[in-house]
């Protein structure tokens, strides 16, 4: 699976969640939301229930007052409270209207208290005419004395206590449900936040796993490759992060290709270099030897400008074959194999000095160190530049100094001379090969020195480096590895 | 009295003349014979198309040369009941130890390396004439 639809995934899984929590505890809030007002309901029914049957109760006094006093002060709150009751009736019965059993109680304390109205109200007309006597007194002993309205009353009692009962048991079990709905929605909560955060800590850590451990593996593949190490990485999934090892790997191959092909193509140069040189000495040697032949043959018969001429060409078969001996060792330093032996450099610089420095030169050479290294290569090194200082030497009077300053992990040598100097302009040509800033019939003059000294320092990540003015000397200061 | 009889297996015609200037500096009578490889060689030494094989006092032998090296020549050479005595002086640019090795074990009387630097194209004559003077005018004096 791709990596970025694996992210997507996880992702759109987190957003699911919760999206799906939300929704749920939206639902919950509406289940709490209803309960309570279920509840508010049932408190305003209880309530009203209350004030009716306070009213009713009022009533019932009034009316016992009347009766027992005879003062028409009594009847104010019976009126008052006629008037109110009907109002009650009405807004209870809207409130219980989806509740049947209410509605019957309620329908039934209506009747109830109708009937008791009419007995109320025939007691008390019968009364205000007293002139008929008789009738208020049949009244009064048939029906008030037989508790007539007493009875009428305790019925609306059990009827308001019926009614309450219900209602608080509703009113329970609507408590209830919403304290369990909305622990309810606390637990779904919990759950889904829970759960959400597993799943991301989960998918977070996968793919953190996923990528920083081939991310890892693919930084240690280049830096092989920077090493010139071309090694593959080994990833058998199938995902962006697939596509770029495959793409590190096709690109090590090639450069592993390519670096290859140069090499052999380098060997190749090198061979055919070598092959060159030494197939381009013979025909001059022959040249050579036959001018020379000449020379001894027709010695006396010879006139000066040809015996010129023929002079020439020794000379110039000379610097050929000093440019073809420099390509041989420049090819030379490739062909052979360092080979470490210990090196007293004291030595070395003494026997190379011995055999190409004029003793008419004033030689100073310092504290050299001795230590386990290529002694080919150190020795080409030196025997370049101390011939150099020979060829460009001071005329009068040649100074060559040779020292060495240690470095932690180089030994730092300089070659210095006293003679004709550079010019900064020419500092980074001289050591290109077959540059040369001397004119070219110059014997010695090749320019293949300075390129096999900068060759053989550059295959060992050493350096090199020239102070110089002209007429003041040169000074070659060049590093060497001490293993 | 007899002249002493040389024979020169040499392929490079520049070694040919070299060898001759510097035979005739030494002022001696002989009578010079020239093969360009170790076959030739051997088909002078042994005669051919009715000519009589030649018996030389001296034989200059290089080594490097096509058909027949001079190690196979010299080898052939120590196998012919006539000729297996025959001095023979080995003059070559290659300085192998192997080959130094088996040519002394066949049986030489002198190993001359040739100088293959040319710078010192003058030392190269002046071995020449050298070593001619010290191994081969000894042989055509007598």
């Amino acid at each position: 699976m791709k990596l970025s639809t694996q992210i997507l995934l996880g992702f759109s899984l987190i957003i699911v969640l919760s999206v799906v929590n939300s929704y749920v505890n939206y639902t919950l809030s509406q289940q709490v939301n209803q309960n309570s007002t279920f509840l508010t309901n049932s408190e305003t029914i209880i309530r009203n229930s209350g004030r009716l049957n306070k009213s009713i109760i009022d009533m019932q006094s009034a009316f016992r007052g009347y009766l027992l006093t005879d003062d028409d002060d009594f009847l104010e709150p019976y009126y008052s409270s006629l008037k109110e009751i009907p109002t009650l009736f009405k807004e209870q019965s809207q409130l219980v209207q989806e509740y049947p059993v209410h509605r019957q109680r309620l329908d039934s304390i209506k009747v109830l208290h109708q009937e008791w109205i009419d007995y109320a109200n025939s007691l008390i007309s019968a009364k205000k005419k007293l002139g008929d006597k008789g009738d208020y007194e049949t009244l009064f002993n048939t029906r008030f004395r037989k508790q007539f309205g007493q009875k009428l009353n305790n019925q609306i009692s059990d009827k308001f206590r019926e009614f309450d009962r219900y209602e608080y048991k509703v009113r329970q079990v609507r408590r209830e449900t919403l304290s369990e709905s909305i622990s309810q929605t606390n637990t779904y909560s919990i759950i889904f936040l829970g759960v959400i955060i597993c799943i991301g800590a989960i998918s977070t850590i996968y793919i953190v796993r996923l990528i920083s451990k081939r991310i890892a593996a693919m930084v240690n593949v280049a830096h092989n490759i920077s090493n010139g190490n071309f090694v593959n990485v080994e990833d058998n999934q199938n995902d962006e992060l697939t596509s770029l090892s495959t793409s590190l790997n096709i690109m090590s191959a090639t450069l592993n290709k390519n670096i290859r092909e140069l090499e052999k193509r380098n060997n190749e140069l090198n061979q055919f270099a070598y092959v060159v040189s030494h197939d381009l000495k013979a025909p001059l040697r022959g040249i050579y030897n036959v001018t020379q032949w000449i020379e001894e043959d027709l010695q006396t018969e010879l006139s000066p400008s040809l015996k010129r001429y023929l002079n020439i060409i020794p000379e110039r078969i000379a610097r050929m074959e000093g440019l073809i001996d420099g390509l041989l060792d420049y090819a030379r330093i490739a062909r052979e194999k360092p080979l470490k032996e210990y090196v007293d450099v004291n030595i070395l610089v003494r026997d190379i000095v011995d055999d190409i420095v004029p003793k008419d030169t004033e030689i100073s050479i310092g504290r050299l160190p001795g230590f386990a290294t290529d002694k080919l290569r150190l020795e080409q090194v030196f025997s370049n530049l101390i011939s150099n200082a020979v060829k460009y030497g001071s005329a009068e009077h040649p100074r060559i100094g040779i020292d060495c300053h240690e470095l932690p992990k180089f030994y730092e040598f300089t070659v210095s001379d006293n003679g004709i100097g550079i010019d900064p302009g020419y500092h980074d040509k001289i050591f290109v090969i077959f540059q040369t800033l001397r004119e070219k019939n110059a014997k010695e003059s090749t320019g293949i020195g300075l390129a096999i000294v900068k060759k053989i320092l550059d295959d060992q990540h050493c350096s090199i480096r020239v102070e110089s003015e002209p007429g003041h000397g040169s000074s070659f200061i060049f590093t060497w590895n001490k293993n | 009295m007899k002249k002493n009889v040389i024979l020169l297996v040499e392929d490079d015609e520049l070694d040919v003349i070299s060898v001759q200037r510097s035979l005739k500096k030494l002022d001696q009578e002989y009578e010079l014979h020239n093969a360009y490889n170790g076959v030739e060689a051997l088909e002078l030494l042994r005669g051919r198309k009715g000519h009589d094989g030649i018996i030389p006092d001296v034989i200059l032998l290089d080594l490097n040369m096509p058909k027949m090296n001079g190690i196979e020549f010299l080898k052939e050479l120590r196998k012919d009941e006539q000729l297996k005595d025959v001095k023979v002086f080995i003059m070559t640019t290659s300085g192998e130890e192997t080959d130094r090795k088996e040519a002394d074990q066949l049986g030489i009387s002198g190993y001359l390396i040739k100088p293959l630097n040319f710078t010192d194209n003058r030392k190269r004559t002046d071995s020449l004439d050298a070593f001619f003077q010290f191994h081969i005018r000894k042989i055509l004096a007598n």
